[in-house]
């Protein structure tokens, strides 16, 4: 059993064509579920992106969404939201700070995390080098938020570790499309087991990379159990499949 | 075993020759020390009978004394690859001519670590003089710089760097050149193989893993998984860097 996190539906602006591709590429790694946003929705138009991933999540069971927010436009992410959410088809917020321009000390993103944590809504934020410490500032400086760094910060993988240290309502997840030695096990060694998930960026990145990470990483028992499904299923609410329901014991810190 | 089962991905496939191997450290990363030994026990643990390695040390300090720790590697496993260093275009050319009557098939450039540009006169003076020996060139750099200096020269060049972003600029200039090829690590997107293959053929795709550096079973995993055909899998994992480099009547 896995849930992707961190994944995507519709084209991307380079050479590849993955629009359609999304059952597929899950079924490469055996990925069960995953949680998608929109492209059209992250690069360039929220709402109509929103609105045309909410007609595709009503063709399938494998896919949940991300209602993208641009912190520019709050009004309008402030209506997908409450139209969306309690579908129960979309399960967090999806922000990305360098398509909207919007750095996680901005105003704008201080004010849209603080909507989302009023909405006790989870949001994943990408976040690249020490970026990801500033999503750790912003859970601390707002209780009810929890967020997940998305790509763990990329190269600044170390400052992820000192993140997660710092809060544990942020969560990592490992996606990028390098893959330096021993990454993804240094993280996993150092930060507490229920605040790491498992996500791709698929379509936009194969999920070799990530699931190579992870894979190199040699994780065993609860700790791979719970990077694979069980602190999504967690987080986001979503049903424990049958076979697939023995609670865990508190991992140790 | 766990949801992360690798092995059973990849199967039994096996990589005969990888054309991104380094060995030595990088000073400026705490990335692994990079023994001989450790990096010859991280490919075989992934299946990979081979590798085209280059030294850091002549990479990054001294070109002769880091040539001669390569070139004396007595491990079948690893295909010695000479590096020059791109800031002395002069010295490089001496160092080409050595390396060649040495017997080495291949020199590798490090133009990002060496903070060398596209444009510096220093790549297209390379180059010219590593084609004109016979060398097949294994690059670093940004392929959309980069294809420039090994342009219109009939160069055998691998770009080592091509990211999938940056695929469309490397299969339109490989359309024209029939020498370039691409390493396979960064093309890590759902159908940047396919696509390469259909473009271009999968002749041009060859297996990198940048071993001690990255993780080899990322790109190890994209290939398993590819849509390429047994044959073409098997030329990505080897068969075309054996060509590439000559290496066809000793395989």
């Amino acid at each position: 059993m896995i849930i992707d996190v961190h994944a995507h539906w519709g084209p991307w602006f380079f050479t590849m064509d993955v629009a359609e591709v999304n059952h597929a590429v899950m079924d490469r790694y055996g990925i069960d579920l995953a949680v998608v946003s929109a492209t059209e929705a992250v690069i360039y138009d929220a709402p109509s992106g929103n609105r045309a991933l909410a007609s595709v999540l009503e063709g399938t069971d494998r896919l949940y969404g991300y209602v993208t927010v641009n912190p520019r436009r709050l009004a309008d992410a402030e209506r997908d939201l409450r139209e969306y959410l309690p579908t129960g088809r979309f399960v967090g917020a999806k922000i990305h700070t360098d398509y909207t321009r919007s750095p996680v000390t901005s105003p704008q993103m201080r004010e849209a995390l603080a909507m989302l944590a009023e909405l006790d809504c989870p949001a994943l934020v990408h976040t690249w080098d020490a970026s990801v410490l500033d999503l750790a500032q912003a859970c601390l400086d707002l209780p009810g938020l929890r967020a997940i760094a998305g790509h763990m910060g990329a190269t600044g993988w170390r400052h992820a570790i000192e993140a997660a240290r710092a809060c544990d309502r942020l969560y990592l997840e490992p996606c990028w499309s390098h893959a330096p030695a021993g990454r993804f096990a240094e993280v996993a060694a150092a930060v507490d087991a229920r605040q790491l998930l498992f996500g791709t960026d698929a379509t936009l990145i194969d999920p070799a990379s990530a699931f190579g990470a992870v894979a190199a990483a040699r994780l065993t028992g609860e700790t791979a159990e719970r990077v694979a499904w069980r602190n999504a299923a967690d987080l986001f609410g979503l049903k424990i499949p049958p076979g697939h329901g023995s609670p865990p014991a508190p991992p140790e810190r | 075993m766990t949801a992360f089962d690798a092995e059973g991905l990849i199967g039994d496939l096996t990589v005969t020759l990888d054309v991104d191997v380094l060995v030595g450290a990088y000073p400026d990363r705490d990335g692994p020390p990079g023994a001989p030994a450790e990096v010859c026990e991280t490919l075989a643990r992934h299946r990979i009978t081979a590798g085209a390695v280059a030294g850091l040390r002549a990479a990054l300090f001294d070109v002769r004394s880091g040539n001669d720790e390569i070139l004396a590697l007595d491990r079948p496993e690893l295909l010695p690859v000479g590096a020059v260093d791109l800031r002395d275009p002069v010295g490089a050319g001496g160092e080409l001519e050595r390396l060649a009557g040495s017997g080495a098939r291949a020199v590798r450039l490090f133009p990002d670590e060496q903070g060398v540009e596209a444009d510096f006169p220093s790549v297209r003076h390379v180059a010219r003089r590593a084609t004109d020996l016979g060398l097949a060139i294994l690059t670093g750099g940004d392929v959309r710089r980069f294809w420039r200096p090994f342009a219109g020269l009939g160069a055998r060049v691998v770009f080592l760097d091509t990211h999938f972003y940056h695929l469309g600029d490397f299969l339109v200039t490989a359309a024209d050149e029939p020498g370039f090829h691409t390493s396979t690590r960064l093309l890590n997107s759902p159908d940047a193989l396919e696509t390469t293959a259909a473009h271009v053929g999968a002749e041009r795709l060859l297996y990198g893993s940048r071993t001690p550096h990255y993780e080899p079973v990322v790109p190890l995993l994209r290939l398993a998984t590819s849509g390429l055909t047994p044959d073409e899998v098997a030329g990505v994992a080897g068969g075309n860097a054996r060509r590439l480099l000559g290496l066809e009547a000793q395989s």
